[in-house]
Parts: structure tokens; sequence; C-alpha cells
């Protein structure tokens, strides 16, 4: 009898333990992704929301790599000691660049979540808006904007054919009036002008610039950078954290607007203004200047001072900075440095805090505009006024009608690109590469009081006016 | 010390006295086998004492020996006999030849061992009595010049940091080469390489190799992939290192205490400047207490080992402290139940610097030219380094803990007499806190923020947890026909880990404290990788005569780590060994006389790496940007994902001469790596991450040889020394159609896959001289191969009396390295040593990266060891040793750095590690060591 009732219960036992009811006990085999799945962010409420912001969140990934890259290819930075792009600086643009490769890549990363957005994300959620689409389609075209911008062809889709920059201004500015359509912001019309006006377009810039202006004379489309989480902003720590390897230095001519990024908080990084009103006040000017209407252009240049001076100004400790960090002393670093002529272009950093314009600031004065007595000079003021308002913004190497290449992996992979095709050419207008070495080069000598740079790149710039590469309204 | 001293000569004196007036005569006569062959080489010693000689080649011996004194005979291979001296002074004896002697049991981690001549494949084993005499503190340390085919590359001489281990060539680009680590049939964490979370330090990442208990250990196994890991499957393809501790031994108790003291220095032999070991080297001492006990009845065994360690490095920052104990036991339960249990623990307590990739690192800064050439620096400026280099390394606060628990359960039960059933069950947990506290002090002093700045202190700190279980239950059966036996092995095993990080991210902070509680801005992260795999092997190894061998076996392997796509893998192995030196005819023809051994083996088998878990899903992520909620695209996900495959052939001859006083090995193996996992680069239009595949080749091939020989054998003298050759081919032999990809290094210096390289190898820029006198820069050139392609190691061992001196040394070469701190000073203009003028400032270093290139050829002696034995002439001690040890006393390499470097290289968690950049961290430093110890 006893031995029946153990077998009857360690049968019990057996049976039991394979059932359900024991498996979280005898299933070694479960495991489980804590990751998010598709399903968890399609279909969801809010979903469409979240997307955007993870959007704008590509949108300052994309800056971080397009900024070093334009930044040092112009002559606004020099690279003294830096483990960021080592051949920019010198316009050596390869189709081997991984940081070329990288920007192709944000670039095209912004596109497909925008597309993922618009086609997928956003259908999907109840709570699904004509704001948010209007969003969506603005960076879908802002990605083609940056096409355009820094590169002589792009695929739009996953291995596709390449479209070339001035296709890629057409699909943005496509993109950038259905989200005018949906929902009008001044930096959708700006965005658009921008891209009307690298395509010499004068007339459909300046009606956009205008556009812009009705909706705000002021407004400012900033990406941000989270110095928490991340993304942070990668120029911030070229131009003035000092905690990598990295030193950006400025032309002296552009030291009193450096760094335009500082310290901010420990949450957040001094954030780009990527899209801004003084854009629309040059792009009206210069339209007036080439047009012969120098009076005009006069009071444009004026509406652009008075922004300016509306603008923050940062007041910021700036002593670690040094001019220039590994070799201090080697760059001029004092108020009474003149440089090319002019005075009050360079700051003491040592000392007292210094004020540096975060979203712009100019050298510019009334005396100057009112003193314009033709049109090359009032191009290369505005061309001056042009690199200053934008340093740091990657503007510069696009107004000196330098291209970026498709790189490498795109090539090997991508059907419709082989090496030697014209995207994978670097396009730099004759007369910048041949004063590629003097770009960033400066005459001084410590303590001398006195600094030239070897050109002034404006002249050079505005002396080839009439060459497509550069000043589209020429 | 003097009346220490005299305390010692006197005992020594009467010792001498008592030997003096022993009644000796002498005896002599001939040690023969059963079959009459004489030994040469066979010990004969007086039973109780230390006075003992060998037999000469025709096996015979002279010792002088008083009547009632017992000798005793002892060959490898043969039963030990014991003859009293009585009136006779010749003695012959004939010894027996001892079966279980003989064949060294090999533990293959399934079944129950096997033994050695039954196996077609070469294991290194290292004893417990090698890793005994080491000052060792790792595993890889003891690893290192011990094991004859292994490449160990410490990358650091930070404290837990860790080496890069290799056998038989990169087989994989999706995972460090590190073996899988076995402890009594336990898998362990063998994670070699920064964390997915880990700290940030700028380099010189920590291992979990570093706190594997080393006491205790009787034997380690170094299995080094192909065939002879065809059975542990899953991630075996990198080779298995086995090991096994003690459980005690039936007898009379041993118990003994070591004390170890030694001091720790900075090598210069590496440095461009000495300047810098001026400012950052200080050298330490080391401090290690060892204890152990070991004994047992018949039904009862038992082992305790234990130690205490603490050094404080060999500069200004590093300290560590080490607590462990093991214990280890056997019990009879019953008739056929036997049951054997281990235990270790490791408690492990150090803190870093700062290294390599960041300005924080002082010695990178040093070395890597950001103040100049150091030498040229007046005398006030470099005291001003000084300075400002003391006051950074008292505010460096970078440190870890790590708490490990590994417990192992072994039952054998013998169902009949000649079949076994053997179920292990075990589980190895290891808890980390790396935390780095950036203060604004540290900040200031470093120059990174303005003085003055009090809200700026950075807190970091990751916490990991590994939990591993593993169970394996298996029955082995042996039969015994005439001319035929058979081992049969069949058996089930599965592994669990699971791998879960915690990060937490503190700024905003003042000074003052390390808890997150006081930052103001506070960020968290998680990471967790989990992975089951299971599986049903068998062997089937069938003795033929005795003398061959056939082995067929086969793994059936399934890993959650899969897509969904895909099924389970089959894994077979098959393996021939011919023992031809046991044929009878063999023995009996003269061909015995010249070689004594002769086996020759052959065997194929397939074993697997998978890739990280859950790399197979598709995922989105949602980030935390500026307090919102943000959904990004994540992994693009494979679900046609499956583990990558290595096919290996290998064929060897071991030759015993002389007796087996010189015994010679030699393989070849060659192993391809099918559908291995490559993470190419997408295709940048994509805008997708790049997603790990299934579609590369890689070929590894390459020779094999050992060479160990007894050189003297003689009644005072004994010398023995082994060398190692090992040469191995890598290719990538396909890349599946993708653009090459970067694996390591730097964006336009760096370690690629590509297809008719070297996997890893270095690529960049070079500058060549051309008929005109310019240089022409080619894009794209192969620098060279990281992996040295010729290896070995070499030891030497002699022992006069009771006095023993060893050394171990390691070689390499034909490989590749960047110096990336001399690349780093010619960027900064201040070294342009070899660099022809053409280029120096004319054009960018990354435009002829081949001039900061080097052979990573290096010749280093590990270890210089000597001890002396007392025996127990200190009574109460039965033995008291007394060792000094120089770790890392001499090295000869190519260039002026150290090739075993590499500060930024194996960042990634579990990563490849190509090894390929020499930078910004100290070598291993110079270790004097002295023990003492007592065994009563």
């Amino acid at each position: 009898m006893k031995k029946f009732i153990y077998i009857n219960i360690l049968a019990a036992l057996i049976v039991s333990s394979c059932t359900d009811n024991f498996d979280g006990a005898v299933d070694f085999t479960d495991v489980e992704n804590p990751n998010l799945s598709e399903q968890s962010v399609v279909g969801q409420p809010n979903s469409s929301e979240i997307w955007l912001t993870g959007i704008e969140r590509e949108v300052s990934l994309t800056l971080n790599e397009i900024l070093i890259l334009a930044e040092l290819g112009s002559d606004n930075y020099v690279n003294t000691q830096t483990f960021y792009s080592q051949f920019l600086d010198n316009l050596d643009i390869r189709t081997t660049d991984p940081d070329i490769r990288d920007t192709q890549f944000r670039i095209a990363r912004l596109r497909e979540a925008a597309l993922f957005g618009l086609e997928t994300v956003g259908p999907a959620d109840v709570n699904y808006n004509t704001e948010t689409e209007a969003e969506y389609h603005f960076f879908e075209g802002l990605s083609y904007l940056f096409s355009g911008m820094y590169f002589s062809g792009l695929p739009q889709e996953e291995l596709g054919p390449i479209i070339s920059s001035d296709d890629n201004y057409l699909s943005a500015i496509e993109s950038f009036n259905q989200a005018i359509s949906l929902n009008a912001k001044p930096e959708y019309h700006l965005a658009k002008a921008r891209a009307n006006y690298y395509l010499g377009d004068k007339v459909n810039a300046v009606a956009s610039a205008n556009s812009a202006l009705a909706l705000s004379n002021d407004f400012i489309r900033f990406a941000n950078f989270d110095a928490a989480n991340g993304p942070t902003n990668t120029m911030e720590s070229a131009l003035y954290g000092r905690a990598t390897f990295d030193d950006f230095q400025p032309l002296p001519t552009l030291d009193f607007l450096d760094p335009k990024y500082s310290f901010l908080s420990a949450s957040e990084d001094a954030p780009v203004a990527y899209l801004k009103a003084e854009e629309a006040h040059l792009i009206l000017a210069e339209a007036d200047i080439t047009d012969g209407n120098l009076s005009s252009a006069q009071m444009k240049m004026e509406d652009l001072l008075n922004l300016v001076s509306t603008r923050e100004v940062r007041n910021i400790d700036d002593n670690i900075e040094q001019r220039s960090q590994i070799d201090p002393g080697s760059r001029p670093d004092s108020t009474n440095v003149v440089v090319n002529g002019r005075s009050g272009l360079v700051l003491y950093r040592l000392g007292d805090r210094i004020d540096v314009p975060s979203v712009s600031g100019t050298s510019l004065t009334q005396s100057e505009i009112g003193g314009i007595g033709n049109e090359d000079e009032a191009l290369r003021l505005l061309y001056r006024t042009r690199q200053e308002i934008f340093i740091s913004e990657g503007i510069r190497f696009v107004d000196m009608g330098v291209k970026l290449v498709v790189t490498e992996n795109e090539i090997l992979q991508n059907p419709n690109v082989s090496e030697g095709d014209p995207s994978t050419v670097p396009v730099i207008p004759s007369f910048i590469s041949s004063i590629v070495g003097d770009l960033d080069k400066i005459n001084y000598e410590p303590g001398s009081g006195t600094a030239t740079t070897e050109i002034d790149l404006n002249e050079i710039l505005v002396a080839n006016k009439s060459s497509d590469a550069v000043l589209p309204f020429n | 010390m003097r009346s220490k001293f005299t305390w010692l000569l006197s005992l020594l004196m009467v010792i001498a006295f008592q030997f003096s007036y022993a009644q000796e005569k002498t005896i002599t006569g001939t040690v023969t086998d059963q079959d009459g062959l004489p030994l040469p080489g066979a010990s004969v010693r007086i039973k109780g004492t230390s006075t003992g000689t060998q037999t000469d080649f025709d096996g015979n011996y002279t010792i002088n020996a008083s009547t009632g004194e017992v000798l005793v005979f002892s060959f490898v291979g043969q039963k030990t006999e014991e003859k009293t001296v009585g009136a006779a002074s010749v003695i012959n004896i004939a010894l027996e030849q001892d079966a279980q002697a003989l064949e060294e049991v090999i533990v293959t981690g399934q079944g129950s061992g096997i033994q050695k001549k039954r196996l077609s494949t070469t294991v290194d084993v290292i004893d417990a009595e090698q890793i005994d005499r080491l000052p060792a503190t790792q595993i890889d340390q003891i690893l290192q010049s011990n094991a004859p085919s292994a490449q160990i590359r410490l990358s650091s001489g930070q404290p837990g940091t860790a080496a890069i281990i290799r056998t038989r060539g990169p087989i994989s680009a999706a995972s460090s080469s590190t073996p899988v680590v076995i402890v009594d049939g336990i898998r362990v964490d063998n994670l070699n390489s920064n964390p997915e979370l880990g700290l940030d330090t700028g380099g010189a990442s920590v291992s979990a190799l570093a706190d594997i208990p080393v006491e205790s250990i009787e034997k380690i196994e170094y299995i080094k992939g192909g065939a002879a890991t065809t059975l542990y499957g899953a991630d075996a393809a990198n080779g298995v290192i086995q090991i096994i501790t003690k459980k005690g031994k039936e007898g009379k108790a041993t118990v003994f205490y070591e004390g170890r003291v030694g001091v720790i220095k900075g090598t210069k032999d590496y440095l461009e400047y000495d300047r810098t070991a001026e400012a950052l080297f200080d050298p330490g001492v080391s401090i290690e207490h060892r204890f152990g006990i070991n004994g047992g009845s018949e039904k009862f065994t038992y082992n305790f080992g234990g130690s205490l360690y603490e050094d404080d490095s060999f500069n200004d920052v590093n300290e560590q402290v080490r607590r462990s104990f093991t214990f280890g036991f056997g019990a009879e339960v019953s008739d056929k139940l036997r049951y054997q249990g281990s235990f270790s623990y490791t408690g492990f307590e150090n803190t870093l610097d700062f290294n390599a990739n960041t300005s924080f690192s002082r010695f990178s800064n040093f070395e890597g030219g950001v103040f100049g050439d150091l030498n040229e620096l007046s005398d006030a400026e470099w005291q001003a380094e000084i300075e400002r280099s003391d006051a950074i390394a008292p505010l460096v606060d970078i440190n870890r803990k790590i708490n490990r628990f590994t417990a192992s359960n072994k039952f054998t039960y013998d169902i009949t007499g000649n079949l076994q059933a053997n179920a292990t069950l075990g589980v190895d947990y290891r808890e980390s806190k790396d935390e780095e506290v950036d203060s604004n002090a540290l900040q200031i002093a470093l120059g990174s923020i303005p003085e003055g700045t009090t809200d700026q202190a950075f807190l970091s700190r990751v916490l990991r947890s590994s939990f591993t279980t593993t169970a394996d239950l298996n029955f082995t059966h042996s039969y015994d026909m005439e001319n035929f036996s058979f081992v049969s092995i069949l058996g089930g095993q599965f592994f669990r880990s699971s791998d879960f990080q915690n990060r937490l991210d503190g700024s905003g902070g003042v000074d003052g404290t390390s808890s997150i509680n006081n930052f103001s801005i506070r960020t968290a992260s998680d990471f967790l990788l989990e992975n089951a795999n299971y599986g049903l092997y068998f062997l089937e190894n069938i003795g033929i005569y005795n003398v061959a061998y056939l082995e067929l076996g086969g793994r059936l392997d399934k890993n959650t780590s899969a897509g969904e796509n895909t099924s389970a893998i089959f894994l077979p192995k098959i393996g021939v060994t011919y023992n031809i030196s046991d044929h009878e005819f063999y023995r009996e023809s003269g061909l015995y006389n010249a070689v004594s051994t002769l086996k020759l083996r052959a065997n194929y088998g397939e074993a697997t790496n998978f890739a990280q878990p859950f790399s197979q899903d598709k995922t989105f992520a949602l980030e935390s940007f500026l307090e919102q909620p943000a959904f990004r695209f994540d992994q693009p996900g494979n679900p046609d994902l499956v583990s990558e495959l290595v096919k290996t052939y290998e064929f060897g001859v071991d030759l015993g001469f002389l007796y087996n006083r010189l015994n010679f090995g030699v393989t070849y193996y060659n192993a391809t790596t099918e559908d291995a996992l490559f993470t190419p680069g997408a295709p940048p239009s994509s805008g997708q991450l790049n997603q790990i595949q299934n579609i590369g080749e890689i070929e590894n091939k390459g020779w094999e040889f050992e060479l160990n020989a007894k050189i003297l054998q003689g009644q005072n003298h004994n010398l023995s020394m082994g060398v190692s050759y090992n040469t191995n081919e890598n290719l990538v032999t396909s890349t599946g159609g993708s653009a090459p990809f970067n694996v390591g290094g730097f964006t336009v210096i760096g370690s690629w896959v590509e297809e008719g390289e070297s996997l890893g190898y270095l690529r960049g820029t070079i500058a060549e001289l051309q008929d005109d006198g310019t240089y022409a820069f080619t894009p794209n050139a192969s620098l060279g191969k990281t992996f040295a392609p010729y290896f070995g190691s070499l030891n030497l061992n002699y022992s006069y009396k009771n006095f023993s001196l060893f050394v171990t040394g390691d070689y390499q070469y034909g490989g590749s390295i960047v110096d990336l701190s001399f690349l780093l000073r010619v960027l900064r203009g201040v070294d342009s040593e070899g660099i022809p003028d053409e280029l120096f400032g004319q054009t960018s270093p990354f435009n002829y990266t081949n001039f900061v290139t080097f052979d990573n050829d290096f010749f280093k002696i590990r270890n210089i060891g000597a001890s002396y034995r007392f025996g127990d002439a200190l009574k109460p001690f039965n033995d008291v040793i007394l060792s000094f040890n120089v770790t890392n006393p001499f090295n000869w390499t190519a260039g002026d750095f150290d090739p075993e470097i590499t500060g930024s290289g194996i960042g990634t968690q579990n990563g490849f590690s190509s090894g390929g950049f020499a930078y910004g961290t100290e070598s291993a430093p110079r270790i004097f060591l002295t023990s003492l110890k007592f065994q009563f």
C-alpha cells in the first residue's frame, strides 16, 4: 500500500513537472529581447509625435557630421590638433574618407526617418496631425537640401541612382512646398529660399525670403543637443571643450565670433541655428545688389544689423581655450592685435569673461554700409557678413562652391555609381584649389600687434562671381 | 637577520654531520623494463632523503647507501618499486609497465576523461607545478609562455586589463579570439573586453579573465579549436581553456603557508622619454599571503586554498587588492556514486588611470608629444609639468570592484562495471562595479574647465552582472574485446548566460561625493544579453589492437541567438590516431631504441561561434532627447542569422627519441570559417545601421612545432627545455561582395576586413619615393598583418639537488603595428625620426602611414625564477621553499615601443581585437618577487 502511494505521488510529481505550471523552473531556453520591436512603434497612439522628436534628434546628429567637415573645409577654422577629419582642412576630399561616408549616411538616415514617418508611423497613429505631417515633409526636404548643398550628387533612395545637386534642390523645394501647404512656417519658406538661392533662381529665392520674413522677422530654427543623453554638440567640443583631442582655431578676422557654442548646462549643449531670419535679409540684399539696386540692398543690410543687435550675446569664461592650446600665444590673442588693418576683431580671453554672439554676430557697421560705392564692394561686404553671420553653421563651405563625393561604401554596393563618375570626383573651383594651402594661413609675429590673413577669400569669391560655382545670383 | 642566518647555518651543519656518520656502501645495478630493455634516465633515490641518481644510457646506476635504507626506483610509465639495501651490493630491477601512468587522461569536457593516447587532437597541458612556481595573479599570465601554441599579448600594465589570447590565428571578425573558459566543467564569464556600457577611460580595457582564481589549480588544458572543440558546440571555435581544480588527495593532510613580497617597477624600455617615467612611475610593493590545506580519507578528500594580495603598482595611480579562496572536495557516497564539488570566490578591487584615447591621460600626453619634446623642456618647464602631473594623480578616481562566485557539482554513477553516468551542474556569477568620478578639481587640474568652476563634476558607474548556468548529463560506456576497445559517450549539454549592465551617469556635480544622488543631472542606461545554448552530442572512440584509434562524434547544436529562419546545426568530427610505437613488434625491434614514440594523428571537426545575442532581431530605440521621448531606427535585423562555422582538419606526428628524452610534435592545421559573421558597412544611402550577416569566409592554416628535451638527467644536475614554433597564414577569402569594412583603429589608418587580405590587416595611405625624387601616395594600401604569423615560446628548467631554476619566454615576428604615440608626435610636429624631409610637415602624416608602422617582432623573457627546497631540514616543517622570481626582465623588440600594448584595442564588447595599434598605456611592469613557502 505504502509503495502504491509513493509511486502515485512520484508519478504525479513527474507528470506535473512536464506541464506548463512548472515551465518557469525548467524551461532554460526562453530568452527575450528587451528592445523595442516595430509593433511597439507603429500603430501606437502618439507614436508620430515621438517619431518626430526622433527626427529632430537625427538633424542634430546630421549637423554634427556636416559642421566639422564644412568648417574645416572652409577658411573659417584650422585644425591644430584633432582626430576629427584629417583631410578636409586641406580640402583633400577622398572617396575613402569615413567622415564623408558618415555625412552621407546621416543625410540619408534623415530622409529615411522622415519617409518612415510619412508612410508608416503617421498613418498608423490615431493622433497624427497636419503639423506633424508638415514637419515630416520639411525634414525630407531638409535631407535633399543638405544633399544639394554638400554633394555634387547623392542617391535619394537606398542604392538608388545618383541625383545631381540641382535636382536635389528641386526635390527639396517640392517637399518644402508640401510642408508649407500643410502648415506654413517661416523656416519652411527660408529653406525653400535657400534651395532657390543656390539654384540661382533669384525670383523664387526672393519670394520665399519675403514669405519667411512676412511670417516672422526674427525666427530661428534650432537643432538642439542633449548634454546628458546625447547627441552632444560636436562643434562645441571642437571650439570650446578641452576634454578630447580637438582644438579648432578661427581665422583671426573671425576671432570675436568664436566660440559660438560654449558650455550651456549639464543637461543641454549649445544649439545650432540652422535656419534663421538673417539669411532671408542676406538673400534679399544680394538680390538687390545683383539687380544694381544698391540703396535697397543697403536698407536690407541695415535691417540685418538691427536683427543681429537683438540676438543673444553670451558672456562666458573662455580662459581654457588659448590661441592655440598646444602653442599658446602663437596666434593673435589680444585686443590690441590689428587684423588686415582692422581692429577690434580679436578678444583677450585670459582675463575677464568675454562676450560672444551665440546666434549671429558681425563686424559690419552702419558706416560701412553707408560707404558702399559699387556692386563688387557691396558683394565683398555681403560675403564677409555672410561668413561672420554663419560661422560654425556650415554655410561658408557651400558658398565656396566646394562639394563632397560619394564614398567607397556606396560605390562598391550601388550599381548606379562607379569610381570616376562625376559624383565621386570632388568639386573644387579652380580659384579655390589654387589657394587651398593659404585658406587658413596667417602671418603673425607673436606680440607684434598686427596680423594678416594670407588671402582674403571674400575678394577672391567676388572676383570670380561669374563662375557657376559661387555667388549664384551672378 | 644575523641570528636567523646563524640558526640556518647550524641546521645545515647538523644535517651534514648526520650524513657524514652514515654507514655507507656502494650499490650498483641495472634498471630495465618488464621486457628486459634497459631504462636510461630512471630515478634511483634513497627513501626519505633528497639523495638520488639516475641510470645511464644502458640503464646502469651507482649509488651510495647504507644497509637498511630503502631504494626507490621510478621511471615514467612504469610502476615504482622499492628495495631495501641488504648485504648485496648489486641490485638489478625490472620495472613493470604502469598502464595507468602511461595513459594520461585528458578531460575533454564531455563524458569521462579520455586517455591521451586515444586522442587525435593535441591539448596543451599546464600542471600544478608549472602554475605554482609563477608569481601570476591572472590566468592569462599563467598561459603566457607556458601554453606552447598560444599567443598571449598583455595589452596594458594596468591591473585587471585584458590580454589578447589567440592560437590558430583570427577565425572571426565578430568576436574576440578569447577561448571559452571552463572551470570544473562549468562555463565562466570570459568577457575579455570593455563591457558594452563600460567606462571610457581611453583604453586599457578590463577583463573578466583577470579574476578567475588561480589558487588550487590542478591543471589547465588548453584545447585549440577544430575537432577538439566540436563537442563543446556554441562558441568554442576559438578554443577552450579547461581549468581543473584540486579536490584533495587521500592521506595525511598537508598544510602550507606562503608569503610573497615583490617590488613592482615600471619599465622604461619602451618609453620615448625617460621624463615620462620620472613624472608617472613610482615603484610599488606587492604582498601576498597564500594558505592551503589538502588531504582526505578513502571516502572523502578535500582541498582549500586562499590568498590575500595587495599591490600599489608601478605608478602613482594604480592599486589592486585581491581576496580569493577556493575549496574542492570529493566524496564516495556509495560504491557506485561519487560526488565532486568545488567552489571559488574572488574579490578584486583596483584603480585605473586614464589611458590612450583621452586627453585626460597623462601617459599618452607625455608620450604623444602634447607638451612637445620632453627632452627639450628646460628644467623649470619640466618641473612645472611634473607639478601639474602630481596635482592630477591624486584626483584621478577610476575604480573597480568585482565579486565572483563559481560553483561546480559533479556526480559520477557507475551503472555497471563499464557504464558510467556523469552529471555536472554549476553556476558562475560575476558582478562588477566600475566607477569614475571626474571632480571639478580634476578637470581644473587637467585644464579642461576654467579655474573656479564648482558645478561640473561627473560621475559614471557601470554595474554588470554576468550569470552562467551549465548542466551536462552524459553516459560513458567502455567495452573491451580481445583486439578492439570501445569508448562510447552520449550526452546532452546546455548553458545559459545572461549579461546585464546598468550604467548611471551624473553630471553637474560638486566635489566630495561619489553618490549619484548628489549630481544635478542623472541619466541611466541598461544593456542585456541573454543566450541559451543546448545540444546533444555523441562520441565513439574505437581502439584497434590498442594501437590505433578511430574517433567519430558530433553535436547537434541549437542557439537562441540564431534568426527565426534557421534550424539546429549538426557539427561532425572524425579522427584517427595510430600509436605505431605501441606495437609489440616495434617495441621489440631496434627502432624503439632510436624512436621510442611514434604516433600519427589526423582529424576533421567543426565548431561554431554564435553572434551576439539579439543581433538577429529588427529593433527600434527610444532615446531621451532633451527630456522628450524620441524614436529612432535601431538594428535592421537578420532572420537568417546563424552561427559561423569553422571547419578544421589537422595532421600530426609525435616522436620520442632516446627513450623519450627528446620529444617532438608537429601538427598542420587548416581551418576555414564559413558563413563568417561580418558586419560590413551598410550602403550609406540606406540610412540604416550596419547589420551582422553570414557573408564571409576566412582561412587559417599553419604548422605547430613543439620540442621538449631532457638534456641532463644526472645524480645532481637536471636540465630540460621546451621550445615551440608556430606559423599562421590568415586570409579573408571572401567578404560576400561587401565593401571592405573597418574593425578597429582610426578613420584613416585602421584595421580592415577585405577580401584577399589578412583579417584585420592594417590599411592606410603610403608614401613611396619615386625615381624623380618625389613621393607618390597610394591610399588604402596594406601596411601588413596585425597578427604575427610566426610565434612561439620557450622554457628552460634546471635543478641541482634541491635548487631549481627556470626561465620562460616567448616571441613573435612577421606582423605589423602602428606606433600611434609616434604618429601623434609627428602630427604635433615634435618628432620626425626616420621621416623624409619631403614629407614631414609638408603633408598630413596620414598620407605616409608606412613611416609610422613597424614590425611587431619581439622576444621577451617573461619569468626567471629560482627556488631552494629545504625539505624537512627545517622542522617542524615538512618542506620549506624559498624562491625568487623576476617577471619581464628582458626584452628585444623591433621598434622602440612595446608591440604588445593596445591602449585603444578592445573597446567594444567581445569585439574583434587586432592589436594593431600600440598606444597610450604602460607596458606590463617588471616585478621582483621573493617567496617563502612552509609546508607541514
